[in-house]
């Protein structure tokens, strides 16, 4: 029996928008030469940027923001250093205030695929293309992101934002997601 | 549920109609003050034409969006693969196509599920029957022109609120 959750292909994209590693897993998503993926990569990048800046959502209102700070300092009140809060709390009292930091594209649904999109703090952006049906995609791109941070940051001979070829983190992701 | 936003987009990628649901925050009163004693002051610009700069400018990003994730979505999936919608964790963008090439945007909040059936409901029910067999209204909606009427209006208001009492 054949089944249906697939994952297809993980990308990485570091935070300049460059491609820094793609691999497929299963068949089911278009050949593409490296080329195209270099453009799909810089174009999701862009758009990523975009869909963060037409956030409708009205902002939360501004009196508990301001609230919630002074509370969670009162809660710990041992814990945090005097000079620190002052600072955030002037500055979400200050009526030019600013959007909530977004998070941009998440998820996105076509009608073949499901691609999950997931940004380190850094900037780094995994993107893990699966059949819509697979569950747990969150999970799965996080899972492949503490790989990167274990066997490729933690390999002293990789430069930063170049492409990752580190045999250990193939054979890992390989062994994670390629289906038996 | 809540309904954020809502575009048309004709087949010459011109925004025909759009929808605001939510009062946008309003800063540039508090900013005004701040602004008008800087030394660049006296250009400043009415805060209702910086509204409509803005919603305008909103709309051209809106459809850049979906014109270029359409476009990944077919260059991986195939050439009858469909772009349907993308979530952040602020809000859900939904999309359908027509075979018209009429393009139909929603911007919803994050937690509702597919909203395909809805898009395609507004189109069949509210733009067809308003817009499109309206005899005063023209073939090219240029600059919107035909589209915001009042039965299409008030149709999207009331199909919208029921839409929200419903989920």
């Amino acid at each position: 029996m054949i089944s249906t959750r697939v994952v297809f292909a993980l990308l990485i994209i570091n935070k300049a928008g460059g491609l820094i590693y793609t691999r497929t897993f299963a068949p089911g998503l278009q050949r593409l030469d490296s080329n195209d993926y270099l453009i799909l990569a810089g174009t999701f990048h862009g758009i990523h940027a975009i869909s963060r800046s037409i956030n409708p959502a009205p902002p939360p209102p501004s009196s508990t923001t301001t609230n919630n700070p002074s509370s969670s300092t009162n809660s710990l009140p041992t814990h945090t250093p005097a000079p620190p809060p002052p600072a955030p709390s002037s500055t979400a009292g200050n009526p030019t205030r600013k959007r909530p930091h977004t998070t941009g594209i998440e998820s996105l649904e076509s009608s073949h695929f499901r691609l999950t999109c997931f940004q380190s703090p850094t900037g780094v952006k995994f993107l893990l293309f699966t059949s819509p049906e697979q569950p747990n995609t969150d999970v799965v791109v996080r899972r492949c992101y503490e790989m990167y941070g274990d066997y490729v940051m933690k390999n002293p001979f990789y430069s930063l934002e170049m492409p990752v070829r580190v045999e250990k983190f193939e054979r890992a992701v390989g062994g994670y997601l390629v289906r038996p | 549920m809540s309904v954020y936003s809502f575009y048309i987009f004709d087949r010459h990628t011109e925004c025909i109609y759009s929808k605001r649901f939510t009062q946008q925050p309003s800063p540039p009163r508090t900013t005004n003050p701040a602004a008008s004693t800087l030394p660049n002051g006296g250009t400043t610009v009415p805060a209702s034409l910086r509204q409509a700069n803005k919603d305008s400018d909103d709309a051209k990003l809106v459809f850049g969006t979906v014109f270029s994730l359409r476009r990944m979505c077919r260059q991986l999936g195939g050439v009858d693969d469909q772009f349907l919608s993308y979530r952040t964790a602020e809000y859900k963008l939904h999309y359908l196509e027509t075979p018209t090439q009429l393009r139909l945007v929603l911007l919803t909040s994050p937690q509702v599920g597919n909203m395909r059936t809805v898009l395609h409901q507004i189109w069949a029910t509210l733009f067809v029957e308003y817009v499109v067999k309206s005899p005063l209204a023209p073939t090219e909606h240029q600059g919107g022109r035909g589209v915001g009427n009042e039965l299409f209006e008030e149709g999207l208001e009331r199909f919208m609120q029921q839409q929200q009492q419903q989920q």
